[in-house]
């Protein structure tokens, strides 16, 4: 580290020094001579090495796209940087640097092997998403904390390990610490860790691992709750009653209803609230199965089309495919032998034959094609006839309950205003025992104010009711209309790519048949 | 059948009337006795049993088996009055020692340790293959002899009784419900004759099943495509077509008819009434489902309504004995075979083990019961056996049939089985089929080996084609499997097969014609799963050293096809399904695999460089050398450099694969050498566990049995008598004296106080002399070590510390020997106390 390089002038990484490592790494002899006439693109290089080139920075490599090793090392460079472009990356060295932070490697997620020996860092840090790597070298640097190494106990392939050098292996238990908290580490420091020092790694360090180990596995069983959780989420958004298995909608229709908190003070409406609350629980139970049962009745159908329409298609192609390499194979016979065939009569007929065989041949396959559109067009028919009954059904169904649901919101009214108007005449007699707020009073003061309170309330109720309504509604056309048109969009799209094949290779077979015909009636004239 | 009847009827008369007439009978059966005792005396067999070896039961008979006998006549004399016109039956016959005994105590149960006669085919097919028959004579009465198990064994030839008592024995041993039945059957099987059967081992051909294809119609399955082809037409055409396939049916039918007809023995003058015996199995016992009937002759078995038997007289176990009374006019049929019914099952014994409770007491059995014994109500059972315990020996197991060989002559075939080790070369069977009835032009022969040192386990030759096949078991060089060729030269037509898991390269199959070879290949980590290599002739070079080996030169290859299966882990536009080598035109042809939701694919043709001779020079190289389709118009052309590339390695594929093909051939070359060799000098492999032939193992075991003898002498030899020196001074050293006995052990002693005392002076003076030595040597060097040398200095120094070591370790040896002595001396004196020549006079 104690280089003398104040006394040499730092070059710079610019396009001059790249295309000289490139001219000179790429291929040699009669290959290289092809590749300088055709010229190399960087995005295509996949190995560049620019060492002791006294390079301060690193830059004007995100051409190099398609890099899988590159080597920086005994150079002069300061900072990681400009790398963020070589995603392909495998193997990296910036070894013989003067680097002091680990720093822009999180995008080389594919990084099996990275030395960053005899560098200035001091601490191991931002290296979380390189879950690739294999071998790390971090040897001669700065790095004085033991308890840093545990960071590294995320790299779960990580089986050679370099950390000779620094401070940190002056410690006593150095070797067995590293041993004791990377267990899957074969090599640490350029030799085999052997059983030995396992065990009494694992003899010294048990409980503090074993405590580790279990937070861990917590950690891992609470993400992996969490995505269950989603998953099941995302199933009900799919049968589009993702909120329906609870109370959720009655909450919603009394979050943003300040009367009804208000009217709920009046006696006996508690208990009404409970059985609404209950018996609109139900309905939205209800709901949900339906839904459920809808949506796994949907992917059954959907399923059996496309295993259907997958099917015919593949036995389309493959009847194709055989025909086509039957073709190909006679051609090719057919060619060589025109090739040496002398008699201008016979190769005449030769080629009208040929002629004659490639016009079959595309008559044949584009029948096959126009025989399969049909097919497809029918079943896609019958599938968008079958799914749209299905989910015409399944709103239909929906839309019953949400109709239920609304007349027992308009029944829950009726008794709330009955007790209201019962209870503002008490409140009018002055006979009313119990105590009220004084917010809940006002409403009393006439008949008026109570009666558009408890109306503000049940139109707030059948507002909610109705977006839920609507939203299903909603969701459940654009989906069907979305799933119909990619449906449609791919036959097309196959048919395209299918008649352009025809065409292309067609075309192709004509062309070679002219070019023979030419070049035949060229030598014999 | 009306005629054959008759006759039946007519003779059942006669035996009849015989049974009226005693004097008759008596003359008959004498008559009988005359005629028969030829037949049965066979010169060679008889000799070989000694009669007077047979124990006391063979010749005698005990009080019980009298009383059986006096019950069996009884039951016979009834029966003949009451049925006089059915035949006599067969109930006391005599033994090898001319005595009487019942059938029943004939049997003798006994489960044999050979795990193979455990089941009941293997039973059969064991009796069938160690007897030979002898037909009865005349073939329409039973026999008037029935020798034991025992004696059939040994003499290895028996009539239908003796076949079915010994193999009823064996299953009854073996815990199955077996019964020896009595009754009529066709001639072909009273006589053996297989000759109208099909061999068992042709079998009928295996047919493929078409596998069912599962056309689930699914919901949105498609429709096939409209079919334009006019409905009227086809079905005429299809009427057109029965029409013809009915007449030829028919024409095909009458052949048959008129070949069987042919075939047809003529027809048998005694049928129905031919007797014969076998075995009869009845269900619930070991697992069998339903009855089922033994033929002991052939050793197959048959369904109890076949045709073979025509009827049945009585059958009987080791426990007792039934008379059929049901209707045999056609055949066996309709025969049940619930022996507890008395009206179907007429039974000897009353009650006798194993039978379903009798629920209807016949009349005679119960004057029988009376007869014998009144007071005690007790139930006579069945004597045990008079037989000795059938004993098979593992040497008859393994020869089998008499002499080790049999021949059996099936219909248009011939099967011969051998004996394992009886051949030289291993054969076990062979089955010879002709392609007529009189067995003169065969048309393949099928032999089957064993024990073979080159894994050979059957061949097969085809004689029409001339086709030779043979199978290997594991373990060959080469992983070889099968083999099937015309001749046993190289690059002729042959096919050969593998065992690919046992194979580096994952071959399985290699064909090869005159100018071709194909080769499949299995599991193989570069997906390659067929080569075809298209030789062309062989350029004639005359040059005097390859005159004598033209094989050696190799044919040259004109084109390989190469195709693999698709790698997942390439995309498929870069994953090469087939690759051809078209060497003869320098050219190069790869196809790649077709892309998802393609019907043709990518391919590219080289052309080779004309300076493609060496490879080490770098090749010039041109756009017009590489030609490439791809289907996606859109597709960027690839660069030259990866062409060229491409190239470069595709050619040197190109030898790799030449070297692939010629290993191939050098492959086929030394398999077809060792297999030459091999059959040239056929071994048998020995297993080390057969003791009986195993030549080293032999050896060994004997020189074992030397080594453990001689250890043993060495072992008595080395209990020295201490006192023998002295004893062989004295004059009578059997008789001591007291005196004697003093003067012996004072003897005694003092010899060995001599010797001790002469081991220490020994030491003393070894050890006095070193001493001197080592002090002389001393005073030498004291003297003259300033003028020594070096070296003289070394040596001296060297022979101190020897000289020191020998003197400590002799002061060592005598002071341990002086502690020892005196132990050693009181030990012998204990020892000599104990003596039991002198403890009595010393104590």
């Amino acid at each position: 580290m104690s280089r003398l390089y104040d006394t040499l002038e730092p070059s710079v990484m610019d396009k001059k020094m790249l295309q000289q490592a490139v001219e000179e790494q790429g291929p040699q002899d009669q290959a290289g001579q092809i590749a300088k006439e055709e010229g190399v693109l960087y995005e295509e290089v996949c190995q560049l090495c620019l060492n002791y080139r006294n390079i301060l920075k690193i830059d004007h490599l995100w051409q190099f796209t398609s890099l899988t090793k590159l080597q920086l090392d005994n150079n002069i460079i300061v900072k990681i940087e400009g790398l963020e472009c070589l995603t392909n990356l495998k193997w990296l060295d910036l070894s013989f640097n003067n680097i002091e932070v680990i720093e822009g490697l999180n995008s080389l997620v594919l990084l099996e092997d990275l030395s960053l020996y005899n560098n200035r860092i001091s601490v191991i840090e931002n290296m979380d998403t390189l879950l690739n790597l294999h071998i790390l070298s971090l040897g001669n640097n700065l790095f004085t904390q033991l308890e840093n190494v545990i960071y590294l106990r995320r790299f779960k392939n990580l089986r050679t390990l370099n950390l000779a050098g620094n401070p940190i292996c002056r410690e006593d238990h150095y070797k067995i610490f590293v041993a004791a908290y990377l267990p899957e580490l074969v090599y640490l420091d350029f030799g085999l860790l052997n059983e030995e020092t396992r065990e009494q790694a694992h003899g010294k360090y048990q409980y503090a691992i074993e405590e580790m180990r279990h937070n861990e596995t917590q950690e891992r069983k609470a993400i992996e709750a969490k995505k269950e959780q989603e998953d099941q989420f995302q199933l009900h958004m799919d049968a589009f009653v993702e909120h329906l298995n609870g109370p959720y909608l009655f909450d919603s229709m009394y979050a943003d209803d300040a009367e009804a908190a208000k009217l709920s003070y009046l006696p006996g409406v508690p208990v009404l609230l409970e059985t609404f609350k209950s018996q609109l629980v139900e309905l939205c139970m209800q709901m949900f199965e339906v839904g459920l049962a809808q949506h796994g009745r949907r992917e059954d159908e959907l399923k059996s089309f496309f295993d259907c329409s997958r099917e015919a298609v593949e036995e389309n192609q493959q009847r194709a495919a055989q025909s086509v390499a039957d073709f190909e194979r006679a051609r090719r016979q057919v060619m060589s032998e025109m090739q040496q065939a002398t008699d201008p009569r016979l190769l005449e007929t030769q080629l009208n034959h040929c002629n004659d065989e490639i016009n079959q041949l595309c008559d044949s396959l584009m029948t096959q094609e126009l025989q399969l559109v049909d097919q497809l067009e029918d079943i896609i028919k019958d599938f968008e006839r079958d799914i749209l009954d299905m989910v015409a059904g399944f709103v239909e169904v929906v839309q019953g309950i949400f109709a239920q649901c609304r007349d027992l919101e308009n029944h829950h009214h009726e008794k709330l205003l009955e007790i209201a108007v019962a209870t503002l005449e008490q409140v009018a007699k002055n006979e009313l025992e119990e105590d009220m707020p004084d917010d809940v009073r006002m409403l009393f003061v006439d008949k008026d104010t109570v009666i558009n309170a408890v109306s503000a309330s049940h139109d707030t109720h059948l507002l909610k009711i109705d977006n839920r309504e609507d939203e299903l509604v909603t969701r459940v056309n654009s989906w069907i209309s979305a799933l119909i048109k990619s449906i449609q969009d791919k036959e097309v799209k196959r048919n395209r790519k299918r008649i352009a094949e025809i065409h292309n290779y067609i075309d192709y077979v004509r062309d070679q048949l002219s070019e023979m015909r030419q070049e035949r009636w060229g030598k014999n004239i | 059948m009306e005629f054959d009847k008759g006759v039946a009827i007519d003779e059942a008369k006669e035996d009849g009337r015989d049974e009226l007439n005693k004097d008759l009978l008596k003359l008959d059966e004498a008559l009988r006795k005359i005629q028969i005792t030829p037949a049965c005396s066979l010169p060679e067999q008889a000799q070989q049993v000694d009669l007077s070896q047979c124990p006391t039961s063979y010749k005698e008979n005990s009080p019980q088996e009298k009383l059986l006998l006096a019950i069996a006549e009884n039951f016979r004399c009834q029966y003949a009055h009451i049925y006089p016109d059915r035949k006599p039956l067969l109930l006391c016959p005599l033994n090898e020692c001319g005595v009487q005994k019942f059938v029943s105590t004939t049997l003798r149960p006994t489960l044999s340790p050979f795990p193979e006669l455990y089941s009941w085919d293997g039973c059969a097919s064991f009796v069938s293959d160690f007897l030979s028959l002898e037909p009865l004579d005349p073939p329409t009465d039973p026999p008037k002899h029935l020798h034991s198990p025992t004696w059939v064994l040994q003499t290895n030839r028996g009539s239908c009784f003796e076949f079915s008592t010994l193999l009823c024995s064996l299953l009854l041993g073996a815990g199955y419900n077996a019964y020896c039945v009595s009754g009529y059957a066709v001639k072909e099987m009273c006589l053996l004759n297989q000759s109208l059967q099909q061999c068992p081992l042709l079998g009928p051909l295996v047919k493929v099943k078409a596998t069912k294809q599962r056309q689930q119609v699914k919901k949105y399955s498609v429709k096939p495509p409209r079919d334009l082809c006019s409905g009227f037409e086809q079905r005429q055409e299809d009427r057109r077509q029965a029409e013809a396939q009915a007449i030829l049916l028919q024409k095909q039918q009458e052949e048959e008819r008129l070949r069987e007809d042919g075939e047809r023995p003529p027809p048998d003058a005694l049928l129905g009434l031919r007797v014969h015996c076998w075995v009869l199995v009845l269900a619930d016992s070991r697992e069998v489902p339903e009855n089922f009937f033994i033929d002991p002759l052939s050793g197959k078995s048959f369904s109890t309504t076949d045709k073979c038997f025509l009827g049945i007289e009585s059958i009987w176990n080791h426990q007792n004995y039934w008379v059929n009374m049901q209707d045999c006019r056609f055949g066996c049929a309709e025969m049940t075979y619930d022996l507890g019914d008395a009206v179907k099952w007429e039974y000897l014994l009353y009650g006798a083990a194993g039978q379903s409770v009798l629920t209807i007491p016949d009349m005679m059995m119960q004057q029988e019961v009376e007869d014998e014994d009144e007071e005690e109500s007790r139930v006579f059972e069945m004597p045990p056996s008079w037989v000795n315990q059938i004993k098979i020996s593992q040497q008859d197991m393994e020869t089998r049939c008499p002499g080790g060989m049999k021949v059996i002559h099936y219909r248009k075939a011939k099967l011969e089985k051998f004996a394992p080790y009886l051949l030289k070369d291993g054969l076990v069977t062979r089955l010879t089929t002709y392609s007529d009835l009189d067995c003169t032009h065969s048309s393949t022969v099928k032999e089957w080996y064993q024990h073979r040192h080159d894994h050979l386990e059957e061949r097969e030759l085809n004689k029409a084609t001339n086709v030779t096949v043979e199978h290997f078991r594991p373990g060959r060089s080469f992983a070889l499997r099968s083999h099937r060729y015309i001749m046993m030269t190289p690059e002729t037509e042959r096919q050969m097969d593998f065992y690919s898991c046992a194979r580096a390269d994952g071959l399985v199959r290699r064909v090869e014609m005159p100018f071709e070879m194909t080769e499949t290949f299995e599991n193989r980590p570069d997906f390659l799963y067929y080569r075809h290599v298209v030789f062309g002739k062989r350029v004639k070079v005359f040059s005097p050293s390859n005159k004598e080996a033209p094989d050696r030169v190799d044919r040259p290859i004109q084109k390989v096809v190469e195709s693999f299966h698709r790698d997942q882990s390439k995309p498929a536009r870069e994953d090469v399904a087939e690759r051809i080598f078209l060497v003869c035109e320098d050219r190069i042809q790869v196809t790649y695999h077709l892309e998802d939701d393609r019907i043709i694919p990518a391919w590219r043709n080289f052309i080779k460089p004309k300076d493609s001779g060496d490879s080490q020079k770098p090749h010039s190289f041109s756009r017009q050398m590489a030609s490439t389709f791809h289907v996606d118009s859109f597709e960027k052309p690839c660069k030259n450099l990866f062409l060229y590339e491409m190239l470069v390695h595709m050619m040197k594929e190109e030898e790799t694969v030449a070297l692939r093909v010629k290993d191939s051939e050098k492959e086929v070359r030394a398999i077809l050498a060792v297999r030459e060799q091999e059959e040239s000098s056929i071994e048998l492999h020995i297993s080390i566990y057969n003791t009986a032939r195993n030549e080293r193992a032999r050896c060994h075991r004997e020189a074992q049995e030397r080594m453990a003898q001689e250890e043993r002498l060495q072992e008595q030899e080395k209990e020295l008598d201490f006192l023998a020196p002295f004893l062989a001074q004295l004059v009578d050293p059997e008789n001591l004296t007291r005196q004697v006995a003093l003067k012996l052990r004072s003897d005694c002693l003092a010899d060995l106080k001599q010797r001790l005392v002469d081991k220490a002076n020994l030491m003393q003076a070894r050890f006095e002399r070193e001493t001197q030595e080592l002090q002389q040597k001393q005073q030498w060097y004291q003297k003259n070590q300033l003028t020594m040398t070096k070296e003289d200095e070394d040596e001296y120094l060297a022979y101190c510390s020897d000289a020191m070591l020998r003197i400590h370790v002799l002061k060592l040896r005598l002071s341990s020997h002086k502690d020892k002595a005196p132990q050693k001396y009181l030990s012998l004196d204990e020892r000599l106390r104990r003596d039991p020549r002198l403890a009595n006079h010393l104590l």
